[in-house]
């Protein structure tokens, strides 16, 4: 018998797994699961800041009395520009997005637990349909786990899209103007490439083309101001996602203009 | 130099053109226009000088148009606030192909259909009045206030979703704008992300 019964959720433009990284639940321990989306060729649904238009997916987890669920680790997302006036960030092609569930020991006597999560997202390709599905997935308790061989993979492809925390030598700040925000990075050697994805909307203008100015211990980046950002902002929050190297999540905190 | 090269950069110049000269920022002077309304008759920003104006853009195959279309959200805001005076205009600027667009016949059938009530619903096919306003979504909302100057920039409420079941847990923003605005007061929340389907543009 399969050690993980997963329901494949089935709607128009993606197929939607629930799957987790272990073949059973070690009672009290911490468990990955993780909704595991294919999309239609030429379809695509959004990141956590879905950018100028569009929708996140959302879920709602029913989970055994005295579990709890931790927050999606979002993967970091694609520039997706429907037209001029817009960019927005999403994902094609396939996407897992994990998340840690908390057991409780409390299952002890039990064989098996049952995992319900209400899914919602919206997927677009020119135009957009909102989808929904139930996932379900049955997990046997076990004092001994393991990895699922077939899944373990995905988790780890996708382990190397999240945003990862800042080196700790690493620092950031932002320079407020007029018109733009500028992101400094100090990292104790050049940046030459580099993408900012904000993870608060209505703070940088999406579509306007980033500036990366490789300086000898970082980088650059001047990103021009939202229309809507109409008061100063004290912290500029999201992923920097450089070549070759782990995405990271920044929070830089304002710095005066220099006069 | 070769010829897509040349092109590309070309392109890219227009672009940035069009990106820095048309911000719409709320409290700046909204850009003036003319358009033609689904019944042909010129429709310019200049002549509702002394009035409040909202611009709602559109798209009714939008499943975010239709959560507030559907429920009569829109409908009844677009009754509410002419009967206090206010210009409303649904303005779309989806390309010809695209979803949303519609002959101005077909528009007008729409209308009676779905007992809607703008004062007048502009035809934007080339989208110009979509670039000169950046609007983003459907629904995505302006309003204007009597001495021109805009005063509110983003969503019609603040639940993000297709649910109409949302809508009366939902502070609508324009509403709040449209009371704090008309009553003389500043508008607390006046830049807001606007939510929904991109808009259809040609380019």
């Amino acid at each position: 018998m399969a050690a993980a019964i997963a329901q494949q959720g089935t709607a128009q433009h993606a197929k939607v797994e629930f799957l987790a990284r272990q073949t059973s639940v070690k009672p009290g321990s911490d468990v990955q699961l993780g909704v595991h989306f294919m999309l239609e060729k030429g379809w695509h649904i959004y990141w956590i800041n879905p950018g100028d238009s569009g929708q996140p997916p959302s879920f709602q987890w029913h989970l055994p009395p005295g579990f709890s669920a931790g927050e999606i680790q979002w993967p970091f997302p694609e520039r997706l520009q429907p037209s001029k006036e817009l960019v927005d960030y999403g994902y094609r092609g396939e996407v897992l997005l994990p998340l840690t569930i908390h057991t409780s020991s409390s299952i002890n006597n039990s064989a098996s637990v049952e995992f319900r999560a209400e899914a919602k997202w919206l997927v677009c390709r020119e135009v957009c349909i909102p989808e929904q599905t139930t996932l379900h997935l049955t997990l046997l308790v076990s004092s001994a786990t393991s990895a699922d061989q077939q899944h373990a993979h995905l988790f780890e492809q996708a382990n190397k899209l999240i945003p990862k925390p800042l080196p700790s030598a690493w620092k950031t700040s932002f320079t407020p103007t007029k018109d733009e925000l500028i992101l400094t990075i100090r990292a104790g050697k050049p940046i030459t490439q580099a993408e900012f994805f904000p993870l608060e909307p209505g703070q940088i203008d999406n579509p306007a083309l980033q500036k990366v100015q490789a300086l000898p211990s970082g980088a650059k980046i001047t990103m021009k101001k939202s229309d809507l950002l109409l008061k100063p902002i004290s912290t500029l929050r999201g992923v920097l996602v450089i070549p070759a190297s782990p995405a990271y999540r920044i929070e830089a905190p304002a710095r005066q203009p220099i006069q | 130099m070769n010829q897509r090269y040349r092109f590309i950069l070309q392109a890219f110049a227009v672009l940035a053109l069009i990106a820095s000269a048309f911000a719409v920022k709320v409290g700046d002077p909204a850009p003036g226009f003319t358009a033609v309304d689904s019944n042909g008759k010129q429709q310019r920003l200049s002549d509702y000088k002394g009035k409040f104006v909202v611009l709602e853009w559109h798209n009714q195959g939008c499943p975010y148009t239709k959560k507030h279309y559907e429920s009569g959200n829109m409908q009844r805001l677009q009754k509410e606030w002419t009967e206090k005076g206010v210009v409303w205009l649904t303005v779309i600027s989806s390309a010809p192909g695209m979803q949303g667009f519609v002959t101005p016949s077909q528009e007008n059938d729409y209308l009676k259909t779905m007992k809607a009530a703008p004062t007048a619903v502009l035809m934007d096919p080339g989208g110009s009045l979509g670039h000169l306003y950046a609007a983003k979504t459907t629904p995505h909302m302006f309003i204007i206030d009597p001495k021109g100057m805009l005063v509110y920039n983003g969503a019609i409420d603040d639940h993000p979703t297709s649910d109409q079941g949302d809508i009366p847990n939902s502070k609508n923003y324009v509403s709040m704008a449209l009371e704090q605005a008309m009553g003389g007061k500043p508008v607390a929340e006046a830049a807001t992300r606007p939510y929904g389907c991109s808009v259809k543009y040609k380019d």
